[in-house]
């Protein structure tokens, strides 16, 4: 036996996988498809095409994006409460530009625009001024919603343009176009997080800002960045969201920060930063929207439809977390 | 070095306390974890009032030992006997009861809390659910007294020194263990973070208290091995083999028996320092700097292919220095110049930049990303470069560096891909070291960089500057050990109040100064 035999048996133990790194990996897998199952079994609709595609994919579209956008700060462990705040706003800025001031295509990078510079803000805050993110994104969350509803001067705004709504509502091949720009994104996101620099920082400074600040990189850009990205994603999210509709009223994308953080979590993503990452937010993401849909479909009390999901939320988050990782949970 | 001073108590009988009975002993201990034998036939025994020095590499089963003796783990085999009596720990509330308690090697105070919170957590005393605050304050404050510790319980253990910490830590330990007429306490790595005042404050608490409790001193540091304890058992590769009296000691015998092998004469490869006349130009020039009142102003220069070492007390503002030069403390005055490019007040970013690599004291909490992968680790810096400025990173380049580094380096690891948290202490260092070596860094500041890492590790490490001088890189060398500082450099500035207090002593092979030299200087 040599010397470091131990550690080396330590390390190998790491490598070599156990029950439960399947059960952590395959737990949001297995909730998936044990909830599919049961709503084939208990409604005839929920298994059709038309269901699966118009309903579950689309409406988990602004859903995904919104996690997506979460996930980039919560790796970094920071946090972006602010995330459907943005999306009201940024959706309200594109129907106003349509509508009022007639730019027609032009509103959509604008109103990107508008939500990445909303990112922006949130991260100079957090870095230069060193208030911690929940604080200046809870903050955000409240004066961006406000914003947004004195826009709509508090009622349902509208906008006519068939053409530009067709980006959102159109068909490739019979797939919805929103389902194709939801998977354009993922993909992207994906690349971001395990191809880019930008990617590799938000992983490391969640484990440990200090190490990499003694590796040479720019921190503090690299902290606001994911901020950044948060809007722009939560950009495309209202801007798609009002192109499908062809409005914005006062509450659109009210309700999608927790379920995003519920997704983000079940997927993987420890709260505590460094672990986890965009490909698994899918998931959390696809478990909300098979769950809502099935319940609408056996037509359960919208009431009792918040315990299930909220219990579903938890269970799934029990069961994927890895908790060698993990030493204190607060 | 010290054998004379103990020869009296080294012999246990003549404590009156002592009779025949052990304080505690073990008999063919074993521990396997699935197919590793962590301990095997472990066979110890501690008389009450003697120090008894524990000593082995990294991986010798030193831990699992201590983490048997406190309940942590259970033992596979074998049989524990405290004050006599067969016990099983299944935990340390246990062991606690016994009077056996475990001082660890990073520090187990809670700093938000006062003192006597911390003397009295988990075990507060209280009244109808209200906590005797005033009754613990007075207790602990008397407790620590008795026990001739120099601490106002009543502070903010935030407010404490390093060195207050860790006395507080062995009041604690005693404090568990009161209940019990026998306290055992033992001493994980104790010395780890101190430097040289502290390290002879927590020695003479020990012998201070050696009358009323039995220590078992667990060290890498092996000449405080010899200074502090009375007998010395020796493990490697979870075997009992050797137990020496101190008088029979030496480091070389100790090192030899945990090694297994014969250690070279010349531990720190002395013939193969640079001589004075094969250093290059100037790698770095070092003006006046200063952080405000705290460190500097401070000059020297470095040249290509130099270990420059560096030494102090604790707060000399050696480690600041370090940190000044890393671009991680704000420089308030003068200027630095690396490889002919002069920089005013840089940043960890410019340093790096010009040239200047940083190895960090605290290699955990500053040096690694422990659950990311080696190949994450050692590729952190040089990703900053990666494509110029364009954000996509080159997965190719960054397997290579880390498939090269884990060659040269001969770091232990299942793969590029395994997570740096499995890997032993001196394997993890090297991932630090390799970090720079990947984007080939022609200074690198190191602090401490053998700490806490095993005999074998650190002769690599002392291997690897060598040939990394060979190549022209340049070293400045932060060290607590003084016989290391003074083996690896070729001149050595002795740090007090944030400045060098003379000019640097020349350190060339066969021209080495004492350690008695340097610590003339030192206070």
């Amino acid at each position: 036996m040599s010397t470091s035999s131990v550690s080396d048996w330590i390390t190998a133990q790491r490598e070599q996988r156990t029950l439960q790194d399947w059960i952590q990996d395959l737990g949001p897998f297995v909730m998936l498809f044990g909830l599919m199952v049961i709503f084939t079994l208990t409604t005839e609709r929920f298994f059709t095409q038309g269901n699966l595609l118009d309903n579950v994919a689309k409406n988990a579209v602004t859903l995904l994006l919104v996690a997506l956008a979460g996930t980039f700060p919560i790796l970094q462990q920071s946090i972006d409460l602010s995330v459907e705040s943005v999306v009201l706003l940024t959706g309200v800025v594109t129907v106003v530009l349509i509508a009022e001031f007639g730019l027609g295509l032009l509103a959509i990078p604008i109103a990107i625009g508008v939500g990445m510079l909303a990112g922006l803000f949130n991260g100079l805050v957090f870095t230069k001024l060193k208030v911690p993110s929940f604080l200046v994104t809870l903050g955000t969350l409240s004066v961006m919603a406000g914003v947004g509803k004195i826009i709509t001067g508090g009622s349902t705004i509208t906008f006519r343009n068939d053409s530009i709504r067709s980006i959102a509502t159109g068909t490739v091949f019979g797939i919805p176009n929103l389902v194709l720009w939801g998977l354009l994104i993922y993909v992207g996101t994906i690349v971001l997080a395990f191809r880019t620099k930008f990617g590799r920082y938000c992983f490391a400074l969640g484990e440990n800002e200090r190490v990499v600040e003694l590796a040479g990189a720019k921190v503090d850009r690299y902290k606001i960045y994911p901020f950044m990205l948060s809007g722009l994603l939560c950009g495309v999210a209202g801007v798609l969201l009002t192109l499908r509709i062809s409005s914005a009223s006062p509450n659109i994308g009210s309700g999608l920060m927790l379920p995003s953080i519920a997704a983000i979590v079940m997927g993987g993503t420890a709260l505590t930063g460094g672990v986890g990452g965009p490909h698994r937010t899918i998931l959390g993401v696809l478990v909300i929207a098979v769950l809502n849909n099935g319940m609408n479909l056996l037509a359960i009390d919208s009431f009792v439809q918040e315990i299930v999901l909220g219990l579903v939320v938890v269970a799934a988050v029990a069961l994927s977390i890895d908790r060698d990782k993990i030493d204190v949970v607060k | 070095m010290s054998s004379e001073t103990y020869t009296d108590t080294a012999d246990p009988t003549a404590d009156a306390t002592a009779g025949d009975v052990s304080s505690f002993r073990v008999e063919g201990i074993s521990k396997s974890f699935r197919h590793v034998q962590a301990l095997d036939g472990v066979s110890l025994e501690a008389n009450r009032g003697e120090v008894i020095g524990l000593v082995g590499e990294n991986g010798a089963g030193k831990s699992t030992l201590l983490n048997i003796l406190t309940g942590v783990l259970q033992a596979d085999g074998g049989q524990l006997y405290v004050d006599g009596e067969p016990v099983t720990f299944t935990n340390p509330r246990e062991a606690a009861n016994y009077g056996v308690s475990l001082v660890h090697q990073e520090q187990d105070v809670i700093t938000t809390l006062r003192g006597y919170e911390n003397l009295y957590l988990g075990r507060e005393k209280e009244r109808l659910g209200v906590l005797e605050k005033e009754t613990m304050r007075k207790e602990a404050q008397a407790f620590v007294d008795d026990l001739g510790i120099n601490i106002d319980v009543n502070d903010h253990v935030r407010d404490y020194t390093f060195n207050e910490r860790q006395m507080l830590e062995i009041a604690k330990a005693f404090h568990v263990s009161q209940k019990s007429d026998n306290p055992v306490i033992l001493l994980d790595e104790p010395t780890a973070g101190l430097e040289e005042s502290g390290r002879e404050l927590l020695f003479d608490l020990v012998n201070d208290l050696r009358d009323r409790a039995t220590f078992v001193f667990v060290s890498h540091e092996l000449d405080e091995v010899l200074e502090i304890s009375d007998r010395i058992y020796v493990l490697k590769d979870g075997e009992q083999v050797g137990m020496t009296n101190v008088e029979d000691a030496t480091t070389d015998s100790l090192q030899q028996a945990m090694v297994g092998r014969e250690t070279a004469d010349e531990y720190y490869r002395v013939p193969d320092q640079r001589r004075a006349g094969q250093l290059g130009e100037v790698a770095m020039a070092v003006d006046n700097v200063a952080h405000e009142d705290a460190v500097g102003p401070v000059s020297f220069s470095l040249r290509e292919g130099e270990i420059f070492g560096i030494v102090g007390v604790e707060g000399s503002g050696k480690q600041r220095f370090g940190r000044l030069l890393a671009g991680d403390l704000e420089m308030t005055q003068g200027s630095i110049s690396v490889m002919g490019t002069e920089l005013n007040n840089p940043s960890v970013s410019d340093m790096v930049d010009a040239g200047v690599g940083y190895i960090p004291k605290d290699r955990k909490s500053e040096g690694l990303l422990l659950y990311q992968s080696v190949l994450v680790n050692t590729s952190l810096a040089m990703i900053r470069d990666m494509n110029g400025r364009m954000p996509a990173l080159d997965l190719d380049a960054e397997q290579e560096a880390t498939m090269n580094a884990i060659d040269e380096l001969s770091i232990k690891t299942p793969g590029p891909n395994a997570l740096v948290h499995g890997l032993s202490g001196g394997n993890q260092q090297k991932v630090v070291i390799a970090r720079w070596l990947a984007q080939d860094t022609p200074i690198l500041v190191m602090d401490n960089v053998t700490r806490g890492i095993d005999v074998g590790a650190k002769e690599e490490v002392y291997r690897l500057c060598r040939e990394l001088t060979d190549q022209g890189v340049s070293i400045v060398f932060i060290g607590d050990e003084l016989p290391e500082v003074i083996g690896m450099s070729n001149r050595i500035g002795v740090m007090a109040n944030g400045q060098f207090v003379a000019e640097p002593f020349e350190a060339s092979p066969g021209n080495k100064p004492t350690e008695e030299d340097l610590i003339q200087e030192m206070i």
